[in-house]
């Protein structure tokens, strides 16, 4: 067996799992947030039980529309705070950041355990070696209830990196890549495990950016692994992280990608820095070392947004805020902020977005036509300086 | 599980989340979100080509993007009986299925055109086209189980011994 599948293994109490195979886990956590919980809770009274699985394990985040931009979205938080009251779960709905952050920063599941989220970006977990699996609001109601998830063991593709990477290429680049690399579907059912000495290149939260963006190329469970090659797995291909380069996704897929020499120069009109994709505090170091002392281009919108109220205040510790609002840009509210159109930055017709969030599709910041491209903090921040699609700088060569 | 016959509605590869149900409607109550179906595919307007009972037939990855419920509850909501891709994005297909909108694997895309009318028949994993038969991979008995309780949520509440 492969990592993913001893895990699986040991969540289903059996002592293998072979690929194809259906089981019943155990979850570590579960939790939702305010697009999904309403719908989660919903459904979860029409199962009719008195008592979620462990009240210490299920939580409820307001993160997507917050504060509420319409009186539905308030309607939402609403329930989710009757339910927190009635069966004694968490409730997170002062601002306190992104679902994703929060699970790591306060209810870290252990290496090998399975978290449900309703969100689909749970495969983040993988960052810190836990199984993240995005579901539905019925199928987490289902878990809230019984504590299990079924699944079914996927086939793995391994990645094994070498290498050391170049100064102005991030765990981004090396998602965006692969995508370019493996197209939307292939690993649609799929596990995705990163093994080999070139993990060591990347930090948790960098770990974490990668593993956000499995499910935009289909990835059912995406893991950083140990620098051990696995041997049991179904596919295998190599990466020497050095050979590298920065990468940014077209329009309107975040699997059509390119390096981002080939695009540079084209003219941008707004640029967000934040989501669970890339919000965490060594992201916001990079706007604001690109930041200091300079100004945003004129015709760039800039938002920054950081996952987390305690991002933002590391953030305000270390003069960065102060340094982004200097520029001209504007530092926002943690939370899903510009990310995905409904509310903070919407775009018209006319915008050409940079964004470091993980979806390009057409409508996902308001216009229809706007397009919005895709790439790590650094590409981004250079970008906003220039007004034009700009390849950071590399210090190391 | 009974054989489902409809019009066809064809779409291509990648149909996804916010085209099936865009970012500002997800705050909209369940009964409302019929209206906004496929609000987002580019020159479409979905209510001119859908109909009670309709049968989407699209390319791969349908259903990709994020893991709101409400894309497939406003598909159902629209009247859309079963959707055939080549392939799914695996939440949205669970998702489908957990509130009892039967889906089904089958590459016949090419096969079909929008005003069609086929017939599948999931726990066989027979497709009929213009009288002709097409073979593809049955539902497996656990999603079969799932659509027969009429979703997921009767099926726990079954299993649980709630009545």
């Amino acid at each position: 067996m492969n990592l993913i599948e001893k895990y699986l293994a040991k969540a289903a109490g059996l002592s293998s799992v072979a690929p194809g195979q259906d089981i019943s886990c155990q979850v570590s956590y579960c939790a939702a947030h305010d697009v999904t919980a309403p719908i989660a809770i919903k459904m979860f009274r029409e199962i009719g039980v008195d008592k979620v699985f462990d009240p210490e394990r299920v939580v409820l985040i307001v993160d997507h529309i917050y504060p509420a931009a319409s009186e539905k979205a308030r309607d939402g938080v609403w329930t989710m705070s009757d339910f927190s009251k009635e069966f004694g779960v968490k409730l997170y709905d002062r601002g306190q950041g992104v679902i994703h952050q929060i699970m790591y920063q306060n209810h870290r599941a252990n290496p090998g355990e399975i978290v449900a989220i309703a969100d689909s970006h749970t495969c983040t977990c993988g960052g810190y070696g836990a199984i993240g699996i995005g579901v539905g609001s019925t199928e987490l109601a289902a878990a809230m209830a019984t504590g299990k998830l079924d699944l079914e063991v996927p086939e793995v593709v391994q990645v094994h990196l070498t290498g050391k990477l170049p100064s102005n290429v991030f765990g981004k680049d090396l998602i965006l890549y692969l995508g370019s690399k493996f197209g939307t579907d292939y690993l649609v059912d799929r596990g995705l495990i990163f093994t080999g000495e070139g993990i060591n290149e990347f930090d948790i939260p960098e770990r974490m950016t990668v593993c956000n963006m499995g499910t935009e190329i289909g990835s059912m469970i995406t893991l950083f692994g140990t620098t051990e090659r696995e041997n049991d797995v179904w596919e295998n291909y190599e990466i020497d992280l050095s050979t590298l380069e920065p990468q940014i996704a077209k329009p309107f897929s975040p699997a059509n990608v390119v390096p981002v020499k080939e695009v540079a120069g084209t003219k941008i009109t707004q640029v967000v820095v934040g989501s669970c994709t890339n919000g965490r505090l060594n992201d916001m170091e990079q706007v604001a070392k690109a930041f200091k002392g300079k100004k945003v281009h004129r015709d760039v919108n800039t938002f920054v947004v950081p996952a987390s109220k305690e991002i933002l205040d590391a953030m305000e510790e270390k003069g960065w805020c102060k340094i982004i609002r200097d520029a001209g840009a504007t530092v926002l509210n943690p939370g899903c902020g510009s990310c995905f159109g409904a509310h903070e930055g919407l775009t018209s017709t006319r915008d050409v977005v940079v964004s470091t969030t993980n979806r390009n599709f057409p409508g996902r910041m308001g216009s229809m036509k706007a397009n919005i491209y895709l790439a790590s903090p650094a590409t981004a921040a250079q970008s906003a300086l220039t007004g034009e699609i700009t390849v950071p700088a590399r210090e190391d060569a | 599980m009974e054989k489902i016959k409809g019009k066809v509605v064809v779409l291509g590869n990648d149909v996804d989340t916010d085209q099936i149900l865009p970012g500002y409607a997800m705050a909209e109550p369940f009964e409302e979100l019929g209206k906004f179906a496929m609000a987002g595919v580019p020159d479409m307007v979905f209510s001119e080509v859908a109909e009670p009972g309709c049968i989407i037939v699209a390319a791969s990855n349908f259903g990709c993007g994020s893991s709101r419920e409400q894309a497939p509850i406003a598909l159902k909501k629209a009247g859309v009986g079963m959707i055939v891709a080549k392939g799914f994005a695996r939440i949205f297909r669970r998702n489908a299925i957990n509130i009892g909108l039967p889906v089904f694997a089958a590459d016949i895309v090419d096969l079909v055109k929008t005003g069609d009318v086929i017939e599948v028949d999931p726990a066989k994993g027979i497709v009929t086209i213009n009288g002709e038969e097409h073979a593809f991979r049955p539902l497996s008995d656990n999603v079969l189980k799932t659509l027969e309780s009429g979703g997921l949520i009767p099926r726990v509440r079954k299993e649980l011994g709630i009545e």
